[in-house]
């Protein structure tokens, strides 16, 4: 079994019912295409690091995709992103093998604790959303 | 006598994913990726934060993700 994660950045301007409709255009293509969507994530508005086409916030949005078969509809989802002007950056990463790995690695602390903890800890000093435009 | 006192005690480092027992470095960990980022926003060599090859390696990486994704800055002019 593969796993993924899928993130994306899309333009702040587009409105966060917008935002919901494309994660649901594109999970719709993924579930289409034999996969599951095993989690999902929306960190919301966020200040860019550096600006990227004149922007400087965009909303993250995180999808956990996993694939029974290892065929997925990614190459395509990746390549309608790449078409919409809306989306500002995206990433897949294949997490399967690497959390593997780590997971064989003895004396893990807590798996539950450690995981909250990471979560807490996640947004850096610039996580807060911020209002303007 | 005057040899005796170039010794001086240099605190050992760790690597600190080793320490800490983080075995996937995470693209979306903002705060722990920040520690090996230096004002320039270079990536912080093995050779001054300590970190053992094996996990510099995907620290590299996972920083890599993160400047892609505009979560950590490339460059601070």
């Amino acid at each position: 079994m593969r796993t993924y994660e899928l993130m994306f950045v899309a333009d702040p301007r587009v409105s966060d019912e917008d935002v919901v409709a494309m994660t649901q255009d594109y999970k719709n293509m993924i579930t289409a295409g034999g996969s599951q969507i095993t989690g999902e994530e929306s960190w919301g508005r966020r200040k860019l690091a550096y600006p990227i086409n004149k922007v400087n916030e965009g909303k993250y949005v995180l999808l956990y995709i996993s694939s029974e078969s290892g065929k997925t509809a990614l190459p395509e989802v990746e390549h309608r992103m790449r078409q919409n002007d809306r989306i500002l950056r995206y990433l897949t990463v294949r997490t399967d093998e690497d959390l593997k790995r780590a997971a064989r690695r003895p004396a893990k602390s807590g798996g539950a604790s450690s995981e909250d903890r990471e979560r807490h800890d996640r947004m850096g000093d610039d996580g807060e959303p911020e209002e303007e435009v | 006598m005057a040899r005796a006192r170039k010794v001086f005690f240099r605190r050992r480092k760790v690597c600190k994913f080793c320490a800490d027992k983080i075995d996937y470095i995470d693209y979306k960990d903002v705060k722990l990726l920040q520690q090996f980022i230096p004002e320039r926003s270079k990536i912080l060599p093995r050779r001054i934060s300590g970190t053992c090859a094996n996990h510099q390696r995907p620290l590299q990486q996972a920083i890599k993700r993160a400047r892609h994704l505009a979560l950590i800055p490339f460059t601070t002019d």
